[in-house]
């Protein structure tokens, strides 16, 4: 999935104009210096758990910091100890771990691919996540997610890799757009499979739209720690990854004049990606947009060195999806709404945004 | 919503003079295969459509479970040409009758559906007359078929489905008044009335048994639906849901969510309600019973976050059918048994 526009140097996008030559201008980011970086990373790390712990206050009922604290130091098995240890913290961890993966993949794609638009959602990788997981569970009856995630890895990597075969048809080769297109189509098709799947199995109804549009709502311990695994795998592959990035964002030749091994970064950038958005996907559905935004504003906010929007990536990421989440379940209440919609909601103005300008570049 | 409307039968009868002096002015007359309804002119209106009831129909199509268990109840087996989409087993006195009859697992398509040339499409949801779905009633109306949504679910315009229905239509009388209407319809007048007495005999005899028995705040509140990825499921305010438990002495636990029948609601929200009983209501295969919901029951039971609820300490949550939560002639059956779950001191 990862490569591709780096191998085609006489095609650059139009989004990234100039193509390999880097560094440009900007590159600094709001933050320059590793102090502010760090110190603004310290505030953000505030920020998230603030927002997790709203995650666990806000919802059907508003609980304090008290009920919270009691249902682990006093448990009694009240209601409220119940909501707190078996629905809000596993639903708040999911949001954390999710929305980690799905940060740190989006900017993998987009460093590797060198393309602006890089998402995990946008490119299909959910959407086919997505799909292997309803085929094994409503074909091949299994239920338990250490069992589908693995279909769950397969589909990412198909869809990943149909993406970029249909995205790179035609003379200009795959640039920016042209994928995004290619994952829109993409993942409008895996959608509709999955959407045809699960409403034809009729012991569902309509019960699992989880799969169309990603939610934290069901969250469960059993199922966070079964995925676990994988996406501290993705992750520690990822954090392996910054240097290389780094060296990969100085244009192919540079690199390679660096000592830098292309084909190894692009086999475990994909490798990572597969293995955090496949996971997210088994986890919450498929989620998208906050793969794409992220990045960018972390990279507004500490330029592009990639040892600095990694680790940015990670907690903004979870920070955005626990926002996102905790307005979903307050805006049709008593009803909720999924968390997929409410980031399509944001991140969709903002990936048109990044596409009309032209100068997107950063990467 | 009865009886005859004068000006629609009025403008029918036009229209079928009209036709009739074009055949005979084009001479292009093959013999109609049936004597054409709208010359009798006589009418019987549901959910804001009018429905010929003169020359019988001959070849019904019946969707969804109330449908096709109306249409054997009333005793037109026989001129049923397809039957769609089960939810459960049929009730037991109709299984030798539906053995025999074409059934598709779902709906068919719409070029499906009108290759039986159907002369009438009975459906037991509104959602069957839908552009996704057969197409309205007005459509199917053009090529020589009328048609019937059992009328607690009339949406409030043709080719609309669930979040147009008209609350004050979801009773148990519009169910009666639905067969004494269709007995019309199909000519089966008789056999009507005798369906329509066995169900009130059977909504009586629980009536009775609860009179001054139990007192209105004491009436359990229920929660008919079924775990799903997001939480729960369930039976909304507009859903015939209500009705039945209403009869069987009990309160929808999620009477007030009345912008559809169906709701999918959040884990905490059903904490928060905290229903005296728990109806898992299995769904959608020709064979389903309520036996096949020991899973989801004991999902439920199982639950940690729901170790507090009333309806689990009790040991309250049963095995239910969507089938029996659906207006139709099972209805009667399905308030006796609610009203033996909830209320199994008073019955036996």
């Amino acid at each position: 999935m990862a490569h591709h526009v780096a191998e085609r140097p006489a095609s650059p996008g139009p989004a990234v104009p100039g193509g390999r030559t880097r560094p440009r201008a900007g590159g600094t980011g709001l933050l320059s210096g590793p102090g502010a970086r760090g110190t603004g990373l310290a505030a953000a790390v505030a920020v998230l758990v603030a927002l997790a712990l709203a995650s666990v206050l806000i919802g059907y009922q508003t609980l304090s910091a008290a009920d919270v604290y009691a249902a682990y130091a006093a448990f009694t098995g009240s209601d409220t100890d119940l909501v707190v240890r078996h629905l809000r913290v596993p639903r708040t961890l999911a949001g954390l771990a999710v929305g980690a993966a799905l940060g740190v993949s989006g900017v993998l794609v987009q460093g590797v691919t060198r393309n602006p638009l890089g998402d995990p959602g946008i490119l299909g990788i959910n959407a086919g996540a997505a799909l292997a997981a309803v085929v094994a569970i409503s074909v091949l009856g299994v239920s338990t997610l250490l069992g589908y995630v693995g279909f769950a890895f397969l589909g990412a990597a198909v869809a990943a890799c149909a993406v970029y075969a249909v995205g790179s048809l035609g003379p200009d080769g795959a640039g920016p757009v042209r994928l995004a297109l290619a994952g829109a189509a993409i993942t409008a098709l895996l959608g509709s499979l999955t959407s045809a799947i699960v409403l034809r199995d009729r012991a569902s109804l309509d019960e699992y739209r989880f799969w169309i549009v990603g939610s934290l709502a069901g969250a469960d311990t059993s199922a966070l720690l079964q995925a676990l695994p994988f996406l501290g795998a993705g992750l520690l592959l990822a954090a392996a990854l910054a240097r290389p990035l780094n060296a990969v964002a100085l244009g192919d030749e540079l690199a390679r004049s660096l000592g830098t091994r292309l084909w190894l970064v692009r086999g475990a950038s994909a490798l990572a990606v597969v293995l955090l958005a496949g996971a997210a996907t088994a986890a919450a559905g498929p989620i998208g947009f906050v793969g794409v935004a992220v990045p960018h504003i972390a990279r507004a906010l500490v330029g592009p060195d990639y040892r600095w929007v990694l680790p940015w990536s990670a907690v903004l990421a979870p920070a955005l999806l626990l926002a996102a989440d905790i307005v979903g379940r307050v805006v049709v209440r008593p009803e909720e709404l999924q968390v997929g919609i409410v980031t399509a909601f944001v991140g969709a103005p903002f990936f048109i945004l990044l596409v009309r300008r032209r100068r997107t570049a950063g990467l | 919503m009865k009886p005859t409307n004068a000006r629609a039968a009025l403008s029918r009868a036009r229209s079928a003079a009209a036709l009739a002096l074009l055949l005979a002015l084009t001479a292009c007359g093959g013999t109609p295969s049936s004597p054409t309804p709208e010359a009798a002119g006589d009418t019987v209106r549901n959910c804001d459509v009018d429905v010929a009831v003169a020359g019988p129909p001959e070849r019904v199509f019946a969707a969804y479970q109330p449908a096709i268990e109306t249409a054997h109840a009333l005793g037109i087996s026989d001129r049923l040409v397809g039957t769609a989409f089960l939810d459960a087993q049929v009730m037991d006195a109709y299984t030798g009758a539906q053995a025999d009859q074409e059934y598709y697992p779902n709906l068919p398509s719409r070029e499906e559906l009108l290759s039986h040339e159907p002369d009438f499409v009975f459906s037991g949801f509104n959602d069957a007359f839908t552009d996704e779905s057969f197409g309205t009633r007005a459509s199917l109306r053009e090529l020589g078929a009328e048609s019937w949504i059992l009328s607690p679910l009339c949406p409030s315009e043709d080719g609309r489905t669930d979040e147009t229905i008209d609350p004050a239509t979801v009773t148990m009388d519009s169910v009666y008044a639905d067969l004494r209407d269709l007995g019309a319809v199909f000519g089966t007048e008789e056999r009507a009335e005798q369906v329509i007495a066995d169900m009130e005999a059977t909504v009586e005899g629980v009536t009775q048994t609860l009179d001054g028995r139990v007192a209105p705040e004491d009436r359990p509140t229920v929660m008919i639906g079924r775990p799903s990825d997001e939480g729960f499921r369930v039976a909304g305010g507009p859903d015939f849901s209500t009705e039945i438990i209403d009869l069987a002495g009990g309160v929808n636990a999620f009477a007030d969510l009345d912008s559809r029948r169906n709701h999918t609601v959040a884990t905490e929200d059903v904490i928060e309600r905290d229903p005296d009983f728990i109806l898992v209501d299995v769904c959608c295969d020709a064979q389903m019973t309520s036996a096949d919901a020991a899973d989801q029951i004991g999902q439920i039971m199982d639950d940690p976050a729901l170790a507090n609820l009333t309806a689990v300490t009790a040991g309250q949550v049963e095995g239910f059918t969507f089938a029996d939560r659906s207006a139709g002639v099972r209805s009667a059956a399905a308030v006796a048994t609610v009203a033996g779950i909830i209320h199994s001191d008073l019955f036996e």
